[in-house]
């Protein structure tokens, strides 16, 4: 009823439904049900849910943790408060952003989906962690890397909108892994000599021959194990994955654009996050079409390098620097 | 009856993949698997259950072979119909089983 009013009434109508809707219970959990209207919640501040799948796959999942409720004893939960906590506030504190969506978005995330299940991803709405299934892999809150990774897909659908193939997919999935070390590095406050540059480190099951799944100051190193094979991160352009698996090598060419983050940060030095992230984040923001190729991204970030920083800057040919020693310009 | 099954995509990245006949199989497993087959209607299931490429989700490709009959289907993720899922789980335990 008061989603056919907000959808069909009159502006007046409209306001009263939307106060109801906003000031009730009920809407907690259920943005989907009133379509495509985004409500912001007070600018600025921070509203995570968590929920229990409780090993089932019906979303949300029981609410077990809201904004501002005390620990729970299940480590997964607070793991995703805290992951998604740490992910809000670097891109409020350092880039301005206004959550997911840049209005305000709640932040909702589900644990315990499915059984043994070794996966996370951001359902067009939401973020899911899987338990793992043990053998191979941990839990997936287990690395703050893997948190900001999957709300950083978010983030790239309601901007650059990076289609999820081929480069624009390497090009999704490669911001994707820049913020979520991101969150890691400035969670850890870490300088760029001291960060690991690895992505889901604690996620390897102990008996797996690896550091981590991926690494982005030496891709194709992460990992060379019986089960899972050996990492196919090329970091040179010459040595893209061409196929068609994996949605044209999404996570395999990724490689290669995460290690021209690298390379700029390595050169320019410092937090990672401030100066090198905030080239990302403005290219990420304003600078990509859905689309958009490896040879695009790169002059892209040069073009906001040289905007931000001076076009004879150190932190501009830095940037021109890393894409050139990666094959792509 | 031989089964071989791929499992793609996913945040890992890392494919995994298992052929597994009911001929090699212990006597219970390989009961397991055939009714797993049918309840599914493997057969009879469309080549590609195809859905948007989304970040993250999981790919399967899975061949059933049996007498002169073979058979493959390409389901994403999110398009799973609830009789397959099954099928699925049993496979991902028989990776997750395997030796190291």
């Amino acid at each position: 009823m008061l989603d056919h009013i907000i959808r069909h009434g009159d502006e007046e109508n409209y306001n009263w439904a939307l106060e109801t809707l906003k000031a009730s219970e009920q809407f907690r959990g259920r943005r989907k049900a009133i379509g495509n209207i985004s409500f912001a919640v007070s600018p600025g501040q921070m509203k995570r849910a968590i929920y229990d799948a409780k090993n089932g796959t019906s979303l949300p999942g029981v609410l077990v943790r809201e904004e501002g409720d005390p620990p729970s004893e299940d480590e997964a939960v607070n793991e995703a408060y805290d992951g998604s906590g740490a992910t809000y506030d670097l891109f409020r504190d350092m880039y301005g952003r206004n959550s997911i969506d840049d209005r305000g978005l709640r932040l909702d995330s589900t644990v315990h989906y499915d059984v043994g299940y070794d996966n996370a991803f951001w359902n067009g709405d939401q973020m899911i962690y899987g338990d793992g299934g043990g053998r191979l892999f941990n839990r997936f809150t287990v690395s703050i890397d893997v948190i900001g990774h999957e709300l950083t897909h978010g983030i790239i659908q309601y901007d650059a909108g990076l289609i999820y193939r081929d480069e624009s997919g390497a090009l999704n999935e490669s911001f994707s892994d820049v913020f979520g070390t991101l969150v890691k590095q400035r969670s850890l406050n870490q300088t760029v000599d001291q960060a690991d540059w690895l992505i889901g480190a604690e996620i390897l099951a102990q008996d797996v021959q690896g550091v981590a799944l991926r690494s982005l100051k030496a891709p194709g190193t992460a990992y060379n194990d019986p089960v899972l094979g050996k990492d196919p991160q090329p970091k040179h352009y010459s040595r893209r994955y061409q196929g068609t698996a994996n949605d044209g090598g999404v996570h395999i060419n990724s490689g290669i654009a995460n290690h021209a983050f690298y390379l700029a940060a390595m050169a320019i030095g410092g937090y990672a996050w401030e100066k090198t992230g905030k080239i990302w984040y403005l290219t990420l923001r304003d600078g990509l079409r859905p689309r958009a190729s490896f040879k695009q991204a790169a002059e892209s970030t040069i073009f906001v390098a040289g905007s931000l920083y001076g076009q004879d800057s150190n932190e501009r040919k830095a940037v021109q620097s890393a894409w050139q020693q990666v094959g792509v310009i | 009856m031989q089964v071989s099954f791929t499992r793609t995509g996913g945040f890992t990245g890392i494919p995994l993949n298992i052929t597994v006949d009911t001929r090699s199989l212990p006597f219970d497993r390989a009961n397991q698997l055939r009714h797993l087959v049918e309840r599914a209607s493997f057969f009879d299931l469309p080549a590609a259950l195809p859905a948007p490429a989304l970040p993250d989700r999981f790919q399967y490709e899975i061949t059933a072979q049996k007498g002169d009959r073979q058979h493959t289907v390409t389901v994403s993720e999110a398009t799973i119909p609830a009789t397959l899922k099954p099928l699925i789980d049993w496979l991902m335990e028989e990776v997750r089983g395997r030796g190291r």
